[in-house]
């Protein structure tokens, strides 16, 4: 195997950096272990949702206050404003529309009725609450309370009722996820049949909120079409892994690699790689019956942090970076990884690599390891994605400064 | 306050003694109330490894200990078959154990009655593929595996069933004497909020590990000393069998396969409170690193877990001035200077406080061990019977216990009854295979935290750490309008289950906690606030029970 660029991870950092790469016109190749947090997470695309435990209401201005290491400061403002902005038109191209301005955040309502704060929302879930709202789930979908949504929606001042609308019979096991759930619901006929359950459970209502499963195989058409046909408002609220608003990014990401011509190794991780002197040559990973080397000029390391399995926390306390062992500045031991609360915040969270200004992993000296290695996203040091709400914005800011250095005159989506 | 209450005995701890006391005391005819500072099964009963001794692991220094251990191997397996799992247990030899020690584990079993078969090498590797290639040899041992808690609740259901009454969240809280009798014992009920006083003839003082501080409220010394023993949950079963290390009790010398985990034991070490179930990360590499000389797999696993226990070790007072505080066995019956000299095992002790201390009607029952506990309420019964003139012989090792007759545990049965159902749509935890309609007869039982659901139903032991039961089930309990606000009860529970947990996180489990936090936190946007401490306000207990996973 050759390409120009390898691009490790299938994450929110790794999709965007290879479609803004094979943009760009470079050769791109893609090897990924498997699903990353466009699976994992809310289903929107946060900036910065909290800094020092304070709600962050005008995220592209807080940039400023984050320490000099975080990846923000790194990419630069900028990178962020056009990575946010090249990620609502790629979406709205996609038929997957996303409301919001980068320069002040929103609130998504959750499952739990709370609401967190992000800055890009899809269109389903963009609906601000406000008079009387239904919290309506789909009988038998054991992924969403409303009684406990309404809880937590009355708690932040929402006027919330639960119900519960009827699902018309469909051909499923007793079984049913919320991806089965969501195919159904991407059948016309399906959705015409409950429809009329659903406006009868909210009657009186003027926004109703559902869980996220309005369709899942192309854009917002279901939810759109649902909405029309029970005549209120339809809002999604965020539920549990797997994502599905995150399911149909992931289904668009890899279409527009496919149309691109971007070839993907999915399922297979990355093992290692192979060096010449401060350049890596090629990346070794799994294949069907034997180890398969891809040769490359760059390589981009969009693997996640711990979380994402981008870094390996040992028993000894140190850490480790799993494919090109990376250094990464481990603990004194393994009791330092984590927080005396579980919802506090874990120093394991913000673990990662350190990168200089132009994204490449650095010795504890400052210099770069390798000349032609890149690090995007979660593998990051200096940030916590999950305390911070920060996620997706670090991917698209890491992934378009990534972009500008290998691909200087990046051209347009579509 | 509450009326009060009046029975023939108070019987002071929900554990496996204090609820066999129980039932014996039913089955003989004598009105009883236990009481129990938090849940039935929330000490020491809860926080072990889950091995139904064949009695070989003291069959070479303690061969009367060893008898009494096989003998109520036969006993649970009779009466309590439902909570045993019959997996039989292993003795193998390693490079550099001695050989001699393995003669006379041979010589002990046979002297004390328990059978044992020799096995090759190859034979062992056979029966349980993962053990180490270095294994020159082993000894199979009717060892099984017991779950504690479907015991204690067996035989709790079936003292009420006979008129006993058990008043669970009932702390003793102070004793009530007249001159040398006990008239009454003060206990706070935690959900009332208020004391109660329950009036008795009798009082049998079973808090185990905790049976000096009865004593003290009843101005009796009783000298116990806390052994606390750490134990590693892995997050998957590994072997088939128990397996032990055939040399000379020691750290890591044990791996019980129970429900869907492993348990790795265990240590020893004196501490200064029962309360103390601290584990250090260091106990937790040892118990790994020594368990995997036997089980080399078990190096890379996925640890779960890591609880403590703390053993209820005796110290007769003859011995207080000696100083060295080493865990020695107990001796026969103490009855202070003088007294009979009535036969009780030396693994447990019955202390007739009339005899050894002049307090006239209570008595204690100290060390042992929850394979026994059956025994040990029967001594103990068999003397306060003498005492209080009741002439019922006991019984419980004759009469089944309720439950009984759905035959022996087998670990597939939950999944062959989803499978049966089709009732995978009605999982609420996936990993333990708990569903919707188990989960609503418990609310509608009146359990309203989520710690409760978990220990009557295993509700998120499993390797994802109630990433995805917990929201589900406060849903559940949002819908019933149970326990107050669902998210601070769903918070209190993170917290709760986050508890003690540091010292085993890497690797994969680092991963998993990093989910779950992004799943919590990061999707939820919970943020808690310090709540850990309402448990405690809540009466729930600070403990981890068995198969903590």
């Amino acid at each position: 195997m050759r390409a120009d660029v390898v691009v490790v991870g299938a994450g929110p950092a790794g999709l965007a950096t290879a479609v803004r790469l094979a943009e760009a016109g470079r050769q791109v190749r893609v090897i990924a272990r498997g699903n990353g947090f466009t699976h994992w997470g809310a289903g929107a695309v946060d900036a910065l949702g909290r800094l020092g435990g304070e709600r962050v209401e005008r995220p592209l201005e807080a940039v400023g206050r984050l320490a000099e290491d975080h990846p923000y400061r790194l990419a630069g403002e900028a990178a962020l404003r056009d990575g946010l902005d090249w990620f609502a038109r790629f979406a709205a191209t996609a038929g997957l529309a996303h409301a919001g301005d980068p320069e002040r955040n929103r609130d998504q309502v959750t499952a739990l009725g709370v609401l967190r704060p992000t800055c890009l929302l899809p269109e389903p879930a963009a609906q601000v609450l406000g008079g009387r709202v239904a919290v309506v789930n789909f009988e038998g979908f054991r992924d969403f309370s409303p009684a406990l949504c309404a809880v937590g929606l009355r708690g932040a001042g929402v006027d919330a009722v639960p119900a519960s609308a009827p699902l018309p019979p469909w051909d499923h096991a007793r079984y049913f996820s919320a991806v089965e759930l969501a195919r159904a619901i991407d059948d016309d006929d399906f959705r015409r049949r409950l429809a009329p359950g659903l406006a009868r459970a909210a009657a009186g209502a003027d926004v109703v909120v559902v869980p996220a499963v309005l369709g899942v195989r192309g854009g917002h058409e279901p939810w759109a079409d649902l909405q029309r046909l029970v005549g209120t408002p339809l809002v999604e609220a965020a539920t549990a892994p797997p994502s599905i608003p995150g399911l149909r990014l992931f289904a668009a990401y890899r279409r527009r690699l496919d149309a691109l011509g971007v070839g993907w190794q999915f399922g297979f991780p990355a093992l290692g790689v192979e060096r010449d002197g401060d350049r890596v040559t090629a990346v070794r990973s799994e294949g069907a019956s034997r180890v398969v080397v891809t040769h490359c000029q760059e390589l981009v390391l969009a693997t996640g942090g711990v979380a994402g399995h981008g870094i390996e926390a040992n028993r000894d306390g140190t850490l480790t970076e799993v494919v090109a062992g990376l250094p990464v500045e481990g603990f004194p031991d393994r009791t330092a990884f984590l927080g005396d609360r579980f919802l506090g915040e874990h120093p394991l969270g913000a673990a990662g690599v350190r990168v200089d200004a132009e994204l490449r992993p650095v010795a504890a000296s400052g210099d770069p390891v390798h000349a032609n290695v890149r690090c995007v996203g979660g593998l990051l040091a200096g940030h916590d994605p999950t305390v911070e709400g920060s996620r997706e914005g670090v991917a698209l800011a890491t992934a378009t400064r990534t972009a500008e250095l290998l691909a200087p005159t990046p051209t347009p989506a579509t | 306050m509450t009326p009060p209450l009046e029975t023939d005995v108070v019987v002071a701890g929900g554990g496996a003694t204090g609820v066999a006391v129980l039932r014996d005391l039913a089955l003989r005819g004598v009105n009883a109330v236990l009481v129990e500072r938090f849940d039935l099964g929330t000490g020491t009963s809860g926080r072990w490894h889950g091995l139904l001794h064949s009695g070989a692991r003291y069959a070479v220094r303690d061969q009367e200990s060893a008898r009494e251990c096989i003998e109520e191997n036969t006993v649970l397996r009779r009466i309590a078959p439902h909570t045993v799992e019959d997996i039989g247990g292993l003795f193998v030899l390693l490079p550099g154990d001695d050989e001699a020690y393995a003669g006379k584990f041979v010589e002990g079993c046979q002297a004390s009655g328990i059978p044992t078969e020799e096995l090759s090498a190859a034979e062992a590797r056979r029966r349980e593929p993962l053990l180490a290639p270095a294994v020159k040899l082993a000894f199979a041992v009717p060892d099984g595996g017991i779950d504690s808690w479907a015991l204690l609740r067996s035989m709790a259901a079936d003292a009420e069933a006979r008129g006993s009454r058990v008043l669970v969240r009932h702390p003793v809280v102070g004793v009530e004497r007249a001159g040398d009798r006990i008239t009454a014992v003060r206990v706070h009920d935690q959900v009332a909020g208020e004391d109660r006083l329950i009036g008795c003839q009798w009082v049998v003082n079973a808090a185990g590990a905790w049976a000096g501080e009865i004593g003290r409220m009843a101005g009796v010394p009783i000298r116990m000393i806390a052994g606390k023993g750490v134990m590693v949950v892995m997050a998957s079963r590994y072997v088939r069998g128990v397996v032990n290390a055939c040399r000379k009790p020691a750290d890591g010398d044990i791996i019980v396969p129970q429900h869907e985990v492993a348990i790795l034991g265990t240590t020893s070490v004196q501490v200064d409170s029962p309360d103390d179930i601290a584990v250090a990360p260091a106990d937790v590499d040892r118990m790994i690193d020594m368990c995997a000389q036997m089980v080399p797999s078990l190096a890379s696993g996925r640890v779960l877990r890591a609880f403590a226990g703390s053993r209820p070790l005796y110290q007769p007072e003859s011995e207080d001035g000696g100083g060295s505080g080493g865990l020695k066995p107990s001796p026969p019956v103490d009855q202070g200077s003088g007294g009979d000299t009535r036969e009780v095992s030396r693994t447990f002790t019955v202390l007739d406080h009339a005899s050894r201390d002049g307090l006239g009607n209570m008595l204690s029952i100290v060390g042992g061990k929850l394979t026994t506990c059956r025994q040990m309420a029967e001594a103990l019964v068999d003397r306060l019977a003498e005492r209080m003139g009741v002439t019922e012989p006991c019984r419980t090792a004759t009469e089944v216990l309720p439950g009984a007759d759905h035959g022996p545990h087998r670990l597939a049965a939950p999944l062959a009854g989803v499978e049966r159902d089709g009732a995978y749509g009605e999982l609420i935890c996936e990993c333990e295979l708990v569903t919707r309609g188990q989960v609503r007869a418990a609310i509608a039982d009146g359990l309203t935290e989520l710690e409760d659901l978990r220990r009557k139903l295993r509700l998120g032991y499993g390797p994802c750490q109630a990433a995805f039961c917990a929201w589900r089930a406060a849903g559940m309990l949002a819908e019933e309008g149970s326990g107050g606000d669902p998210l601070a009860g769903l918070e209190r529970f993170l917290e709760e289950r986050w508890r003690g947990q540091r010292a085993t996180i890497w690797g994969d489990q680092a991963r998993q906690a990093l989910l779950n936090h992004a799943i919590y936190r990061g999707i939820f946007d919970l943020h808690g606030a310090g709540r850990p401490d309402e448990a405690a306000a809540a009466g729930l207990p600070r403990t981890e029970p068995v198969g903590g996973g």
